[in-house]
C-alpha cells in the first residue's frame, strides 16, 4: 500500500504519528463529495444532511486513526479533540449555511474553539487576544454589516435577487481544488516530513506563554514591527472611514429591482387581498 | 516539557483542514460577507500552525507572528466591510456575481 507513494527518503517505515497516504487520499475524496453535497445548492435538504453525515464520519475516522497511532497521552488530548472537532465542524457550517448571520455566529464558535487550542499550546495571551479581537470586534462588525444589508436587501427571501445565498458557484471544481490542496498538505504532514527537532527550551521556557515574557519579546526584538503594525492599523481605520463614508449616486434600475414604493403611483396599488385598485381610497376630483 | 512530534502533527492537521475549508468557502459562496468570513477561517488555520510551531520549538516567535496576523486581519476586515457597504449601496445586492463585468 505504501509503495504507491514512495517517500523522499525511501524509508519503508512510517514516522511516529504517520498515516498511510492512500488512506489520507481516500478520506479527502469522501470529504470532498460530502462537502459538495453539504454546500448550498439546488438539491434537497435531506441530501445536504447526508453530505454532513459523510463529513462527520470522515472526521471521526481520521480522529480514530490518530488516536490509534498512540499519539495521545494525558488528559490534555481530550480537550484537543473537543476543541478541534468544534472548530472544524463549525467551520464547515460557516461555509455551508444559507443565512450569513448564522455563518457569522458559527465563525464565532470557530474562534472560541481556536482560542481553546491556543490555551492548550500555552499561548494564553493569544487566546485572550483572539477572543477579544475576533469575537469582540471583528464578528460584531460583520454582524452589523449583515444587518445593514439585510434590512433593505432581499437576501433572506427566495426571490430572484435573493437566492445567491442558496446556490453555490462551481461547488464541484472548488471542492476538488480545496481537497487536493488539503490532501497534499496532510500527506506532507503525516508522511514525508521529519521536523527539525524541538530546540531546547529557552530559560523559563516552561512559562513561555505568559503575557510578561511575550511582552518582553515583542518590545525588545520586535519593536519596529510592532510600531509598523500600529501604523498599518491606523491607516486601515482611516481608509475604512473614508471609503465607507462616501456618498454614491443611487442607480435607477436598482431601485425598481428592490421594489421601492416611493416611485409607485398609489392609485395603481391593489387593495390588500384583492385585485381591486385603490381608486376608492383616492377619489378623483 | 517538550512537545512530541506526533502532537505537533495533529495541530498542523487541524490548521490545514481549517485552511482548506476556508478556501473552499471563498471559492463557492456568492455572498460578499460570507466570502470574507471564509478568509477569516483561513486566518484561523494559519494562526494554529504558527502557535503550534512556536510551542514545538519553545520560542515566542510564533506568538509574535500571530499578533501581527491579528493586526492584518483586523485591518482587512475594516477595509473589506467598508468596501462591501459601498458595493451594496451601488447594486442593492451582496451577490458577488453582480460584479461579473470586473473580470479582465
Amino acid at each position: 500500500m505504501l509503495a504507491v507513494f514512495p517517500t523522499f527518503a525511501g524509508a519503508p517505515t512510517l514516522a511516529a504519528g504517520a498515516i498511510p497516504p492512500v488512506l489520507v487520499l481516500a478520506m479527502c475524496v469522501v470529504a470532498g463529495v460530502g462537502t459538495v453535497l453539504v454546500l448550498p445548492g439546488r438539491h434537497e435538504r435531506s441530501v445536504r444532511k447526508i453530505g454532513g453525515g459523510a463529513l462527520l464520519c470522515v472526521f471521526l475516522i481520521f480522529a480514530a486513526l490518530l488516536i490509534r497511532q498512540g499519539a495521545m497521552k494525558g488528559a490534555g488530548q481530550v480537550y484537543f479533540w473537543l476543541f478541534a472537532a468544534i472548530a472544524i465542524l463549525s467551520a464547515v457550517r460557516v461555509i455551508s449555511h444559507d443565512k450569513p448571520v448564522y455563518s457569522a455566529l458559527y465563525f464565532l464558535l470557530t474562534v472560541v474553539a481556536t482560542a481553546g487550542l491556543f490555551v492548550l499550546l500555552w499561548a494564553e495571551f493569544m487566546a485572550a487576544a483572539l477572543v477579544l479581537i475576533y469575537a469582540g470586534a471583528i464578528v460584531a462588525t460583520y454582524v452589523f454589516v449583515i444587518m445593514l444589508a439585510q434590512q433593505t436587501g432581499n437576501a433572506g427571501r427566495a426571490t430572484e435577487g435573493g437566492d445567491y445565498d442558496r446556490i453555490s458557484r462551481e461547488p464541484i471544481a472548488a471542492c476538488a481544488v480545496g481537497f487536493t490542496l488539503m490532501g497534499l498538505i496532510l500527506f506532507v504532514i503525516f508522511d514525508m516530513v521529519s521536523f527539525v527537532g524541538p530546540t531546547k527550551l529557552a530559560k523559563g521556557g516552561e512559562a513561555q506563554g505568559t503575557a510578561q515574557r511575550l511582552g518582553e519579546h515583542l518590545f525588545t526584538s520586535q519593536v519596529v514591527s510592532l510600531e509598523m503594525a500600529a501604523v498599518i492599523l491606523a491607516m486601515a481605520v482611516v481608509g475604512a472611514v473614508v471609503i465607507a463614508g462616501r456618498k454614491v449616486a443611487e442607480p435607477a434600475p436598482a431601485r425598481e429591482a428592490t421594489g421601492d414604493v416611493r416611485d409607485v403611483d398609489p392609485k395603481q396599488v391593489p387593495v390588500y387581498g384583492t385585485d381591486e385598485r385603490r381608486t376608492k381610497a383616492y377619489p378623483e376630483k | 516539557m517538550a512537545m512530541s512530534e506526533a502532537v505537533l502533527r495533529q495541530y498542523l492537521a487541524v490548521g490545514a483542514i481549517l485552511f482548506a475549508i476556508g478556501l473552499i468557502g471563498f471559492m463557492t459562496r456568492r455572498n460578499l460577507i460570507v466570502l470574507f468570513l471564509s478568509t477569516e477561517v483561513m486566518f484561523q488555520g494559519v494562526a494554529v500552525n504558527f502557535i503550534a510551531f512556536g510551542r514545538y520549538h519553545g520560542s515566542l516567535e510564533g506568538q509574535a507572528f500571530v499578533i501581527f496576523l491579528l493586526v492584518i486581519a483586523a485591518a482587512e476586515a475594516a477595509l473589506a466591510l467598508g468596501l462591501i457597504v459601498q458595493l451594496f449601496r451601488r447594486r442593492h445586492t451582496l451577490d458577488a456575481e453582480s460584479w461579473r463585468e470586473l473580470k479582465g
